[in-house]
This record gives C-alpha cells, structure tokens and sequence, in this order.
C-alpha cells in the first residue's frame, strides 16, 4: 500500500461516509479500507463520531405541552355558527 | 422565506389526514433540531409550533414528488432564520482550517488510550456534553453538521434547505466537524476520560 494511496483515500473518507461518492470510487475505496489497517482504523473512528452525534443528540423528549399545543392548533374545532 | 400563504389549512380530509399521518410524525426530530438550533427550550417549542403552522397552511401546495423531510425542514430552517436568528448571541470563533481532519483521533491515540479503545472514550462523553459542542459551532456549521450527521439528508437536500451552494456545505460540514472534535477533545480532558 503507497503512501500515496492512504492519503487519496483519506481525504475521500468524509464524502466516503457521508455517502455521496459515485459507485466506482466507492469500491475503490471500500477495497482498500479492507486492507489497509490504518485507513480503516480512521475511518471506522469516524464513522463512529458521526453515530455519536445521532446517538447523543437525538433523544430529546418532545413536551407533552408542545404535543397539545399542535393538536389544538391542527386540529381546531370547528364551530360552525350558522 | 416561505412566504405565508393565504389558504387557510386544508379542509380537504384526505390531506389533513397525509399531513398527521407524514408531517406529524417528524415531530420529536424537528424538536430536537430545534433545540439545537435556538439552544432553548421555550424557543424551542415556538419554533417548532411556527413550523407546523406553516407547514400546514402551506401543506395544499405542496407538491406530489417533492422530498416531503427536506420541505418541513426547510421551513424549521427559514422559520429560525427569520424570527429567531435575531435574538440569539452568536459565537464570534470561526473554526480554523489549520486543525487536522483527523484531530480528535490522533489526539485520543497520543494519549494513553488503549490501542483501538478510541471509540470507547467517545461513548463516555455525556449527552449533554456532545449537545452543547454542537450548539456551540457557530449557525451555518452547526445547521449543516445537524441535517447530515443528525438527519442524515444528503449533501444535495442541506444545499436546499439552507438555499446555499452543494460548494458550501461540504465546506461547512468540513470544518464544523473538525471544530467539534477539537470541543469534544477539550470536554474528554475535562472529564478525565484520558490521561495525558
């Protein structure tokens, strides 16, 4: 494995994770993670970080005020004065 | 802007009836996209009901084929713009590109962390601790990182619902997650999750 390969794919490994990289780069980079130890070591800590993100900051309880709130506010009664 | 549109919310039962069944849904991730956005719980909720009723009002014109997520999203993101953006305090540090990509690893490796214990020391971090790092990344990054890291949207739909170029949110999501690795370094010092 080059030097040169291991900072290629480094610098691809957010676009990588992200998942917006085309499918034949994709593969490519996907085959050398496979054996390379070091890149995969990156980009599984990265990877990772980003599940942190979604594992920490996603959990918020919604107020049961806010849940009434949108209800009546969706949801008017609708009087019909005639 | 979303402009606010005239129709009353629809009368039409078939679309109230989409709106619960999709749009309602949405609701505890909008929430805590809205936490962190105003970083406030009471901002929070108005935000959060503002987008609703926007949505909802605007719901008749929505149109079939159209990423339904990314539209509500994008009125959350407008509606903090334009009414809330003004209130809040603004961070003035802008993350610098100096830092490396892969600061909070090389940092966890150099440190007496256990060989490929790195990812272990992320998970003792405290919710509240990776909360506030991302609040802390001033707006565009912390909304960028927010939409694909939290929301999971591709690069294509962030560039919509923030109306900036793709250009500018790989930008932003490049050095707002490097920024959040050198405050998530800073907390794991503090609480002594490693020893230098």
């Amino acid at each position: 494995m080059s030097p040169t390969d291991c900072e290629h794919v480094l610098k691809q490994i957010e676009l990588y994770l992200d998942g917006e990289l085309v499918a034949s780069m994709r593969v490519e980079i996907e085959q050398h993670l496979g054996g390379c130890d070091p890149c995969s070591g990156h980009a599984a800590f990265q990877g990772r970080l980003k599940e942190l993100l979604r594992s920490k900051c996603g959990c918020d309880q919604v107020p049961p005020e806010l849940v009434d709130r949108l209800r009546t506010l969706l949801d008017p009664p609708h009087a019909h004065p005639f | 802007m979303v402009a606010r549109s005239p129709v009353a919310p629809p009368d039409d039962p078939a679309l109230r009836e989409r709106f619960e069944r999709e749009v309602l849904p949405l609701l505890p991730n909008l929430y805590g996209a809205a936490l962190r956005m105003t970083r406030n719980p009471q901002d929070a909720e108005d935000l959060v009901q503002e987008t609703y009723l926007r949505a909802y009002r605007g719901f008749s014109g929505f149109r079939e084929g159209t990423n339904l997520r990314a539209w509500v999203y994008r009125i959350l993101t407008n509606t903090f713009i334009n009414s809330y953006r003004k209130k809040q305090r603004e961070p003035v540090t802008v993350p610098d590109d100096d830092t490396s990509d892969w600061y909070l690893y090389d940092k966890l490796g150099a440190s007496n962390v256990e060989a490929s214990a790195e990812s272990e020391v992320l998970e003792k971090i405290p919710d509240e601790d990776v909360q506030r790092a991302l609040e802390d990344l001033p707006e565009g990054f912390r909304m960028a990182v927010l939409l694909a890291d939290i929301e999971g949207f591709s690069y294509k739909e962030i560039a919509e619902i923030m109306d900036v170029p793709i250009g500018t949110v790989m930008s932003r999501l490049h050095r707002g997650r490097k920024a959040l690795q050198k405050a998530l370094w800073e907390t794991v010092r503090e609480r002594g999750l490693v020893t230098d």
